[in-house]
């Protein structure tokens, strides 16, 4: 693919796109040695805002990964990593991704948090025609405007917890909703989804406040809600920003005086917290106390994976890069192959058992999307003095079916296969 | 009339957020004032006093046997105490040992002074991830000063305004100091004219150690109050430099009351605009800071500034 | 910076010669050094962005810390011309020029008749301004997710098309554009007008009274510093295929200063050219190895400027100095 150029080849080049394709897959499959380790790339983030979540995402694609490779790898072939920080910045990710393909020679790539990286990574994979898999990042534009046919989303979106949210809320709570909606896309999303369900559900929305992103004083935010004295609050606040945003209303005790409705609270942000911190209704994709078979068995693997670790039992995210890498090591043996049309294939067609997931419903990837549907639960803070790490009561678990988020259909314009490069690794 | 009661609170909570506005700038107004030193660890210095703040207050001292057991004896009032007092100090020792880094970019161009701390920001970054982790933390504080209370049927944070008293106070002992005592004249001449204090026979290496120390000091107990509110994380810093930065040209360079009026300004112009278009809050620090500068060269209250060549 | 009055300066100069060789044959020999195209090309594109930048710091002696809000500009205007308005590389790249020369000449207004710490300060908040308005008007700039789905395209080159989808081809195309910048920013610190830009640096008030409309030049320079931070811009939305918001963050915009200092811009013209190869492969390298690199980045940074705060092209000089020196002995 490398061929000497001089300086001034760029002229010369014509049909380019047919020709670099060619040249992909002969030099990939010269390549391909038998008995050469596949190379997988993580590409979560070690510094920035989502520093703290990279690394349990990339906890749960090691733990998976050594699995693996403990009962002899894949097709016969070990797996390696290569882990390079993302930073939490989408021009990073840009550039690990090319790094990754061009000189480290990954055939997958794994680990998203932050939307915008995760859109930054899935562009330069989708020229190159690498399968990447978005572990974590929930922003419901993922699977729906900036969906890729390499791209496979594992999280749960706004839409779904919305859904799974909204229309209790409003029988158990009351009509009079207030919006607190980050201003930002990610926040305006989840905030009109949220809308257009409690509207549909009989509530009037009496205000919306907008935050702009990097707020760290939400004093007048928590004042203007107490002057419009609503029934529910139903924040769309994420990042730092929310991490803020909860110290404060702890402290003012606000978290009892109002229904909050929120959006997803990640594992490794509230994990340590005082359980005051924890306020209102929120959503989730796992809880390591779940009272399903085989929950327990992986607490412990878990535990004795990493025992130095902080964090003492897993939460979502590194339920969801421990699952995510799971499915795609299995789809590779499935398809018997490292082709990445084949691998895509199989995981488009994915199906995964209740019980293999360690959720109350099965779960299968929608192909129209590529996001997986996956049972969504409700949680919200445990009252119960036990053990100080079960933070959660799950409150309700809804049905893939009953939480899935239609609109990505529409949006959602995958590429087509064949224009998308073949590749071995 | 509807529209100013519902102001009211907003008003007076803009107060007290300009008051920790405030707080937060005067570490950097000290240094920035007399070593004409734009020092951009004072976010990372700033973190470093919370995180050993927290330390002090929570310590993990399985090992240490009958120590460990009395310590954790003592009330939460009391640890609280101990770190409030102790661990600016040892982030002032810190600031010295940056200090010392410093020395060989003295007389040289600002810019390198203004580089050498955007490194050291980072190392001490890294370090406190290291140490501590990256996830988020909460500084424990005692119950007298947490809680709420209600006011004209709204409801206040207790801490926030222990905070913002406490804000007011150290800005008055910082004020003291310098107008008070032959210290603060020395800090003071030195800002004004390094040639002057050195002929005086004033040491200079010493007064500049002294004031990064105190500056050092200042930016942490400034992260000891604060964190509390706005939360713990390693990049906690970020946050705070650009404030903070903001206020000091707000209200001049070299200028106490101005720095201090600037943070007021700040606090009550987010404040204030929160409560009207609660989307352009934090973009008005800045129009703010534009609409100044255009109109007063030098800020509300400065003077001139070897940083200005 | 070394300037001779008596001696008129050559166009192409034995380092610019011994640059572009090197530099231009990259994808030849990078690989095999165990680097790669892409990173070539974003080396390339800091490149122009750090010389131009260096126009202010170095020559000029103006601290411009808000820089990465033109560098936005241009991505957002390369990536909205291309999306919105006409498919053509050479026009596009156009767009990114003029709206980083318009948004700078434009804050330029406010900041003209300024100098130091006030200068430096008001730079930042009307990058902080710029950054603010690409995230809050996502309707056109796609808010935090960026502008995605710009395309690379294909150059026209009159007699025949290329495309710029593989890294190697835009990586020349880049450097064809680094090798015009290097010429012209060379004839143009050397000219009457670059002798105006020192005066200014070394003494604002004397260059006045010799009679420099000093408010001109200043507003001038920041104008065209922001044009070649525009043009950078646009070659990074076609190399990243999206414009962010990132870029004009407080912390990317530092990253200019940085590799100007420690390549040394104050000394040498060729400063911001050192500065953006060691800060991108050390970048690269140490990412690469520890996930901890941040701390051994910034102790390296503190290092270059405690012990040789000239930067690199500093020690160089020096190296040779005292050759020099020994030779003459």
């Amino acid at each position: 693919m490398f061929s000497p150029k001089t300086k001034l080849s760029f002229s010369k080049i014509t049909a380019g796109v047919a020709l670099t394709a060619v040249c992909t897959v002969l030099s990939a499959t010269a390549a391909t040695a038998a008995g050469k380790p596949i190379v997988i790339g993580l590409t979560s983030d070690a510094s920035g805002q989502y520093a703290n979540s990279g690394a349990s995402d990339r906890r749960g694609m090691k733990m998976a990964i050594a699995e693996y490779n403990a009962k002899g790898g894949v097709l016969g072939r070990q797996i390696k990593t290569v882990h390079i920080d993302t930073e939490t910045t989408p021009a990073t990710g840009s550039r690990v991704a090319e790094r990754m393909i061009s000189r480290e020679k990954v055939g997958f790539m794994i680990g998203a948090v932050s939307s915008g990286v995760a859109n930054a990574i899935s562009q330069v994979a989708q020229k190159y025609g690498v399968v990447y898999l978005n572990t974590n990042s929930s922003s419901p534009t993922e699977s729906g405007k900036n969906c890729h046919r390499v791209k496979f989303v594992w999280d749960g979106n706004g839409k779904n917890f919305a859904l799974a949210a909204v229309k209790n809320a409003v029988t158990a709570y009351g009509k009079d909703w207030l919006l607190v909606t980050n201003d930002y896309v990610w926040g305006h999303n989840t905030s009109k989804a949220t809308r257009g369900l409690a509207v549909a559900n009989g509530a009037k929305i009496v205000d919306e406040i907008m935050v702009p992103q990097g707020t760290r004083d939400f004093s007048t935010v928590l004042l203007k809600v107490q002057q419009a004295k609503p029934s529910v609050v139903a924040a769309a606040v994420g990042g730092d920003d929310q991490k803020a945003m909860r110290t404060q209303i702890a402290q003012l005790g606000l978290g009892d005086k109002f229904a909050w409705i929120n959006n997803q609270q990640d594992w490794p942000d509230v994990y340590g917290l005082p359980k005051k911190n924890l306020f209102g209704v929120f959503g989730t994709t796992w809880y390591y106390k779940l009272d399903l078979p085989g929950v327990k068995e992986f607490v412990a693997k878990y535990q004795a994976a990493y025992p130095d670790t902080k964090m003492k039992v897993p939460g979502n995210v590194f339920y969801n890069g421990y699952m995510a890498t799971k499915s795609l090591l299995q789809a590779i043996e499935a398809a018997g192959t490292t082709n990445n049309h084949a691998v895509i294939k199989q995981l488009e067609n994915l199906k995964v058992s209740a019980a293999d997931r360690m959720q109350h419903h099965d779960a299968w990837m929608n192909p129209k999307t590529h996001q997986m549907q996956q049972t969504v639960y409700l949680a919200t803070s445990n009252p119960a003095d036990s053990a100080k790490d079960d933070m959660f009561k799950i409150m309700s678990q809804s049905a893939p079916s009953a939480v899935a988020d239609m609109n990505a259909e529409a949006t959602c314009k995958l590429e087509a296969l064949a224009d998308t490069p073949q590749r071995e690794s | 009339m509807d529209i100013i009661l519902n102001l009211l609170p907003h008003l007076l909570n803009g107060l007290a957020l300009g008051l920790l506005f405030a707080l937060i700038a005067l570490g950097f107004m000290l240094i920035v004032g007399v070593m004409e030193l734009i020092n951009l660890a004072h976010g990372s210095l700033f973190a470093l006093g919370a995180y050993v703040a927290m330390t002090i207050i929570d310590p993990n001292l399985s090992g240490y046997g009958a120590f460990g057991e009395w310590y954790m004896g003592l009330s939460l009032t009391l640890r609280y105490i101990i770190a409030l007092a102790f661990a600016p100090v040892i982030v002032a020792f810190v600031g010295m040992g940056l200090e010392i880094c410093m020395r060989r970019t003295y007389g040289k161009k600002a810019e390198y002074g203004l580089l050498l701390t955007y490194g050291a920001a980072l190392v001490l970054e890294e370090t406190i991830r290291i140490t501590w982790g990256s996830a988020e933390q909460v500084l424990q504080i005692p119950d007298a000063i947490s809680g709420a209370f209600i006011a004209g049927g709204m409801i206040y944070s207790n801490y926030r305004f222990f905070a913002a008293g406490f804000g007011l106070v150290l800005i008055l002992v910082v004020w003291l100091f310098l107008e008070k005592t032959p210290y603060g004249s020395i800090i003071k001449a030195g800002a004004h004219d390094s040639e002057m204090v050195r002929a005086l026979g004033v040491n200079l290496t010493r007064l500049r150690l002294l004031v990064f120390g105190l500056g050092a000091g200042l930016s942490a107990i400034a992260g000891v109050v604060l964190t509390p509110i706005w939360g713990l994380r390693p990049h906690v810093g970020v946050d705070v430099v650009i404030p903070a930065f903001l206020i000091i040209v707000l209200g001049g360079i070299g200028s106490f009351w101005g720095a201090v009026i600037g943070g007021i300004l700040v606090g009550l112009t987010v404040g204030i605009v929160g409560a009207l278009a609660p989307e352009w809050s934090l973009m008005s620090m800045y129009i703010l800071l534009i609409i100044v500068i255009t109109f007063r060269t030098r800020g509300l209250l400065g003077k001139k500034s070897a940083l200005e060549n | 910076m070394s300037t001779s009055f008596a001696k008129k300066t050559p166009f192409i100069t034995r380092p610019m010669i011994v640059l572009f060789l090197a530099l231009g044959t990259f994808p030849l020999w990078g690989t095999s050094v165990g680097l790669y195209d892409y990173l070539g090309v974003e080396i390339v594109i800091w490149i122009i962005y750090a010389l131009g930048f260096n126009l202010l710091l170095g020559y000029t002696g103006l601290p411009s810390f808000g820089h990465g809000a033109f560098f936005g500009v241009g991505a957002y205007s390369y990536g909205l011309f291309q999306l919105n308005v006409f498919e053509s590389v050479w026009l596009a790249v156009a767009a990114g020029v003029v709206g980083g020369a318009v948004v700078a000449g434009l804050v330029a207004c406010f900041i003209s008749h300024r100098r130091g710490i006030y200068y430096a300060l008001m730079t930042i908040a009307f990058g902080q301004v710029c950054w603010f308005v690409s995230m809050k008007w996502h309707t056109v700039t796609g808010g935090e997710d960026g502008l995605l789905n710009v395309h690379r395209g294909t150059l026209n080159l009159l007699v025949t098309d290329a495309s710029l989808k593989d890294n190697a081809d835009l990586f020349y195309f880049a450097f064809a554009v680094l090798v015009a910048v290097v010429l012209i920013l060379w004839r143009l610190v050397h000219s009457p007008y670059g002798k105006a830009l020192q005066a200014i640096r070394m003494n604002q008030m004397r260059a006045g009274f010799v009679g420099y409309n000093v408010w001109l030049i200043k507003w001038s320079v920041f104008t065209l510093s922001g044009a070649i931070a525009g043009l950078a811009g646009g070659l990074f939305a076609i190399a990243q295929e999206s414009a962010y918001p990132d870029v004009m963050s407080l912390h990317a915009s530092g990253f200019v200063v940085m590799m100007t200092l420690i390549g040394g811009g104050f000394v040498s013209f060729w400063g911001p050219v050192i500065g953006a190869i060691v800060f991108f492969v050390a970048r690269d390298f140490l990412g690469s190895i520890t996930e901890t690199w941040l701390l051994w980045y910034g102790l390296m940074f503190m290092g270059v400027i405690i012990f040789k705060p000239e930067g690199i092209a500093g020690a160089f000089q020096d190296f040779v100095a005292k050759r020099r020196a020994r030779v003459e002995n």
